[in-house]
């Protein structure tokens, strides 16, 4: 089993090569080969993983070298992959995902031209290639590389459909946000190299102690901007349900599975880094808990079936922030892994739904789906439940863990400190505001009457076997994949997910909270899940379109209860949620983003008019620069 | 030495090949073979064979350092006379002549990388300089190509007065043009040297166009025909900025206190206008002009940080700069339209340049796996090395990130906007050297060391 | 008459050179001025060529060392330095009148104002 690292490089070079068969001979090649290619080098990356995975369990990790990729002076940068507990967790969940992902999608873009198809499965390709160097390498550098590489692949992707004007500019809006991330990761890579003369983890990590309480602050506080960047974090977050604009799989793979996730990988990786400053991980925390709480009360009001699905991977994403931001590190790791379930099963099934309604997006004018897609519906339903958190779905056990590690923070001796039951009180709310809306999601799209046109009634039709395929897989896996971490309050020992990852990442020394305290939590947070579940149906399974219903039908619908909830909880609700869109959004994130562009702008003109054309300004200008540069150098130094 | 001697007897051989040879074909088949023969005696010399052993007094010294440099510009004017020979042509009648000034250009670029004198300094700027007068001037009949070459020229012999007044002071503080010589002094610096040391920080700044000196840069650049632009934003500025690093390396070593502050202005300077300026262009030729300026302060950060490592840097910055500039260029002279409009819709009627410009735009921007991407990585690392302004290196990355929205606007146009290009006719020769060049962006960004191991053997 | 006073001179020289170059418009005056500036160098490089020689000469006169050939020639290189710079001033100013007369050729002058197609 040793040498089975030996071949490591493997994983990613094979992607590589899918990319570059597909790209370069995408005129020769039938649409066939082209999936063929494209699913088979991901497939064998998967078997791969799986053997590393197995190698690492039993305890054989490691970093191999391959070349020296950067010596600078005292500076070496091998290009060296490192196989670990985290990293070999990842591999699964990114070839596993982007495997089933693939399958769905050589059916799902089945009417593109064969040059288009191929140039989709190259750009598909390439991306899983830069999230596995993501996620392989053994320094920031390489990890650097990848996460240029996912960047300009969302890039190209999102853009994919290039005819459109708008899908451009949500390919801008991507590619400048995350830029603006990749940034601040790059400038934390220099500081990183300044204060501790080394970008390998192995190096980096044993030089933390040393380092000083600022600067630490500091290297957390850019990674974190960076990594808010790529996870579409608070202000950053803008571009992720405007990136919704590529097709449905690249959708699942990129914005929900996994290219999101690399932010939390990389904190995720920086453990020991964190640990040293207590107000990164507060910022962490508020940023992650802000972010999931705006992202769940936007989706409220949404109709869109994948801007839904957008915001509430933006709000779980925060979730997974406020872990690491409470040194829950493998809660968070753990919620990745189970939101790459259900996430890619939701949006794939949302998918299947678009195919089915011909490529309508609007649930106002879906409804009844139910009995006519059958599977969809049924593996929806289960990523619904899954995300809502009810046990034992997936969901519910990684919710629980952060949900517990909020509270727990700051915890002295069985008592809860006020941070810790805030935190936990809102995470609470934005799991069940996340129940709420995709509940109501489900139940506009799938019961009630048809709202469509008679020609969508006519077409709806189940989608064929690659499709559903993977929808099934993935719905088993929202089923179980929790299992691997259950709380040692129900099952002792259960939780072999953070035994799995204790090697790399540091365990919070922690009271643990009495079992009778745990299962209490857990059947508050359930039962409140149930209720807003019924709350949703109530509300929802009927639903008809406000403008299509008219005065007298709303009279004939009896349910006060209805308007109660309307009133009360729903409209307010609603508002807000569409005062954050409007006003938050719209105001502060972009007025932001267009406050720096017009400021260049304006400097820029000014820059402009030095440039006159005129030798003689020339002359004066340079002359005038002479005369300052020499008054520098002769007069204003010591 | 073998290089120097070779390359001034080209240039002559160019001129009668112009009246021997009756077709333009033939000329450029005598470029490419001298350039190729360039080339092998200069590698021949760099593994120890010098043909041509000629007494310098000790003003010109061939070490690794100079010979690899111009190993690297041979290489890169072989590959830009493979694309670009052709289209000089357009230009004028004078084809042969044209070619024999690049030669003597070529000529001067070995004896600026070269000088252990200032004397050579001077000569071999001078011998860069006036052909790359005549070359933008070469339009006759076109008012931009007079209004640069005028422009250029009068600039020019400007910063040519300000090189030798500083020659000339530290001449009178030295009382020699030795470089070793000139670094050599007891107790503090003559005012008289440092005087001299600021001026020729001036022209040299100039001749590499940094900030507040570049301003014929955009206009000269833009007016020239595009073919030479092509080898004086490529070629020429690396060839300066060896000579200037080698000056203030090995005459100035010992006054670095003096010019550390300088240079770190003139390279935020440079850097800001450089990039700031080039998101406002309408002309893809005048926003790689801007460009030009931008990479120059990259640039100039291996002189502020003036280590070891930043004079391994500068060579794997110039040759990751020069060839993916040349590949740019040479798609841009097929263009009949310079305008990013221009460029809209490209990628569907010629895919493999399109994807060729991609990679070299994306090397110019800096992104991973690209030979753009590790150069900028070494001279920030080599800046780092310094120990000292770390705000210099956070507002150099600022600064490539602004870089990114202006390279991307001609990828943008490319792949993602629908537009009438005017049909072009390219060789599949032209493609497969394009083809080259991108693998050698890429291979350099994979693997910089098969470049850099050959600086220490 | 002491180094200081050709020093003066020459910066002088340069200077005017450099404020000709400034308020000018003629093309060719432009370029005289020029010319100028580098007149001004070579002046400045003969005298501190001749100071260097007289240095070196009277440092080994004082220490009773023989007056060897070498001592004799020091400083002869600022000299040499002087014709190079004529022949490239020479090659300058063929190209620079060429320039100049293609100018007036297409736009009938050689005011540098009319220079400003190329800007921003």
């Amino acid at each position: 089993m040793k040498n089975a690292l030996n071949i490591v490089y493997l994983i990613p070079l094979l992607p590589l090569v899918g990319f570059l068969i597909n790209g370069l001979l995408r005129k020769h090649l039938s649409k066939s080969m082209i999936s063929v290619v494209g699913c088979g080098t991901i497939l064998v990356s998967f078997a791969l993983s799986i053997v590393m995975f197995l190698q690492v369990k039993n305890g054989d990790g490691g970093t191999i070298e391959y070349f020296n990729f950067i010596s600078v002076g005292e500076l070496t940068i091998p290009f060296a992959f490192q196989i670990d507990q985290l990293s070999s967790l990842f591999l699964l969940i990114i070839t596993g995902v982007g495997f089933l992902i693939h399958v769905y999608s050589t059916s799902y873009m089945q009417e593109e031209k064969p040059e288009h198809f191929g140039r989709y499965f190259s750009y598909l390709n390439l991306f899983v290639f830069s999230m596995l160097l993501l996620v392989m390498g053994a320094n920031y550098v390489i990890m650097f590389i990848g996460w240029e590489g996912v960047g300009l692949c969302s890039y190209l992707l999102i853009g994919y459909w290039f005819k459109n004007n708008e899908y451009n500019k949500a390919a801008n809006k991507a590619f400048v946000m995350n830029r603006i991330g990749d940034l601040a990761f790059l400038i934390a890579i220099f500081w990183i190299i300044a204060k501790t003369g080394g970008v390998n983890y192995g190096e980096v990590f044993a030089f933390a102690p040393k380092l000083s309480g600022t600067d630490a602050t500091i290297i957390t506080l850019l990674l974190f901007v960076g990594a808010a960047g790529k996870s579409a974090q608070i202000p950053l977050y803008t571009w992720l349900p405007d990136a919704m604009a590529g097709p449905t799989p690249v959708s699942a793979l990129i914005h929900a599975a996994t290219m999101v996730t690399a932010g939390i990988y990389m904190i995720a990786r920086s453990n020991v880094l964190y640990s040293l400053s207590e107000v990164s991980m507060n910022v962490v925390a508020i940023v992650g808990l802000a972010t999931a709480l705006l992202a769940a009360t936007i989706a409220l009001k949404q109709n869109d079936i994948k801007k839904v699905l957008a915001y509430s991977t933006v709000s779980q994403l925060g979730y997974m922030f406020l872990a690491l931001g409470v040194g829950a590190y493998s809660a968070g790791v753990f919620h990745v892994m189970t939101h790459a379930f259900f996430k890619a099963l939701l949006f794939l099934a949302a998918g299947s739904v678009i195919h089915a309604m011909s490529g309508e997006q609007d649930i106002r004018n879906m409804g009844g789906l139910s009995k006519k897609i059958r599977i969809t519906f049924i593996t929806f339903l289960i990523g619904c439940i899954a995300i809502a958190g009810i046990p034992p779905f997936s969901g519910f056990f990684s919710k629980d863990a952060i949900l517990l590690n909020a509270l727990l923070v700051d915890s002295h001796d069985g008592s809860f400190s006020i941070k810790g039951i805030i935190l936990y009180g809102v995470a609470l709310f934005t799991a069940l505001l996340t129940a709420f809306y995709m509940f109501r999601l489900l139940f506009i799209t799938f019961s009630g009457t048809f709202r469509g046109t008679e020609e969508q009634k006519h077409h709806i039709h189940e989608s064929p076997a690659p499709m559903t395929i993977p929808l099934i897989i993935l719905a088993v896996l929202s089923i179980i994949g929790g299992l691997i971490g259950i709380p040692d309050a129900i099952v002792k020992g259960g939780d072999k997910f953070t035994e799995f990852l204790s090697p790399v990442i540091a365990q919070r020394a922690g009271h643990p909270v009495s079992h009778s305290t745990e299962y209490m939590l857990m059947g508050l947070s359930t039962v409140l899940v149930g209720i807003t579940i019924i709350v949703a149906w109530r509300q929802y399974r009927n639903y008809k379109r406000k403008e299509a219903t008219g005065f007298a039908k709303v009279l004939e619908d009896k349910w006060y209860v209805d308007e109660f909830y309307e009133k009360i909880i729903v409209k307010p609700l609603h508002n807000f949620g569409g005062f954050l869109k409007n006003v938050f959004e719209k105001l502060v994130v972009d007025g932001l983003v267009n406050g720096v562009g017009r400021m260049v702008n304006y400097g820029g003109r000014q820059f402009r008019l030095l440039q006159s054309g005129q030798v003689g300004s020339y002359v004066l200008l340079m002359v005038l620069s002479m005369v300052i540069i020499f008054l520098v150098q002769f007069f204003l130094r010591k | 030495m073998n290089a120097l001697v070779i390359s001034a007897v080209l240039g002559v051989v160019m001129m009668f090949s112009g009246i021997l040879l009756k077709q333009k074909s033939a000329v450029r088949n005598v470029a490419i073979a001298g350039m190729v023969l360039l080339l092998i005696v200069n590698v021949l010399e760099l593994c120890g064979n010098v043909f041509f052993n000629i007494d310098s007094k000790g003003m010109i010294e061939f070490d690794r350092f100079a010979l690899l440099f111009n190993t690297i510009v041979y290489v890169s004017a072989i590959l830009y006379l493979l694309l670009s020979a052709r289209d000089m042509e357009k230009v004028g009648v004078n084809y042969a002549e044209y070619l024999a000034l690049i030669f003597f250009i070529l000529c001067g670029i070995t004896l600026t990388s070269s000088f252990r004198s200032l004397l050579i300094l001077f000569l071999g700027i001078e011998i860069i300089s006036i052909p790359l007068y005549i070359l933008t001037g070469s339009d006759k009949r076109n008012l931009k190509s007079n209004e640069a070459s005028l422009k250029y020229f009068l600039l020019g012999a400007f910063s040519t007065g300000l090189m030798l007044m500083g020659i000339a002071l530290i001449y009178g503080a030295q009382g020699s043009f030795d470089t070793t010589r000139v670094s050599s002094f007891q107790g503090t610096a003559s005012p008289l040297l440092v005087a001299g040391m600021v001026l020729l920080l001036f022209s040299m700044a100039f001749k590499v166009s940094a900030a507040p000196f570049h301003f014929w840069t955009p206009d000269v650049y833009d007016g020239a025909p595009t073919v030479f632009t092509s080898f004086m934003a490529t070629i020429v500025k690396a060839a300066v900025f060896i000579a200037f690093i080698r000056l203030f390396d090995e005459a100035f070593g010992t006054l670095q206190s003096q010019w550390q502050l300088l240079i770190a202005i003139i390279t935020v300077a440079t850097l800001f206008i450089g990039n700031i300026t080039a998101v406002f262009q309408q002309s893809v030729k005048r926003m790689l002009a801007y460009s030009s300026i931008a990479q120059a302060g990259f640039m100039m950060l291996a002189l502020y940080a003036m280590n070891a490592d930043a004079k391994e840097g500068l060579l794997l910055y110039v040759t990751a700069y020069s060839l993916a500039t040349i590949g740019i260029f040479a798609v841009l002279i097929k263009m009949k339209d310079y305008t990013f409009e221009g460029f809209n819709g490209f990628a569907k009627q010629q895919p493999l340049l399109a994807a060729t410009t991609t990679i070299c735009l994306l090397s110019l921007a800096g992104i991973p796996l690209t030979a753009g991407f590790l150069s900028k990585f070494y001279m920030l690392k080599a800046a780092l090395g310094t120990g000292k302004h770390l705000w210099l290196v956070i507002f150099a990355v600022l600064m490539a990130a602004v870089s990114v929205y202006y390279y991307f606007r001609v990828i943008q146009a490319m792949y993602f906007k629908d537009g009438e290009v005017q049909k072009i006719d390219v060789s599949p020769a032209f493609k497969w050297t394009l083809v080259v060049v991108t693998a050698l962006v890429v291979l350099l960004g994979v693997f910089p060391n098969l470049l850099l191991n050959w600086y220490y053997f | 008459m002491p180094i200081t006073h050709y020093i003066i001179l020459s910066l002088a020289l340069f200077s005017i050179g450099i404020v000709g170059v400034l308020t000018r418009r003629n093309a060719i005056i432009i370029f005289m001025c020029i010319e100028l500036m580098l007149n001004a160098v070579n002046l400045l490089l003969v005298a501190f060529s001749k100071m260097h020689n007289y240095a070196a000469i009277k440092a080994a006169a004082d220490q009773k060392l023989p007056i060897t050939e070498a001592i004799l020639n020091t400083g002869s290189e600022g000299q040499i330095f002087v014709f190079f710079i004529m022949v490239v001033a020479a090659a300058e100013v063929t190209v620079g009148l060429a320039i100049i007369v293609m100018m007036y050729r297409n736009i009938h002058s050689v005011d540098v104002n009319f220079l400003n197609r190329l800007k921003h």
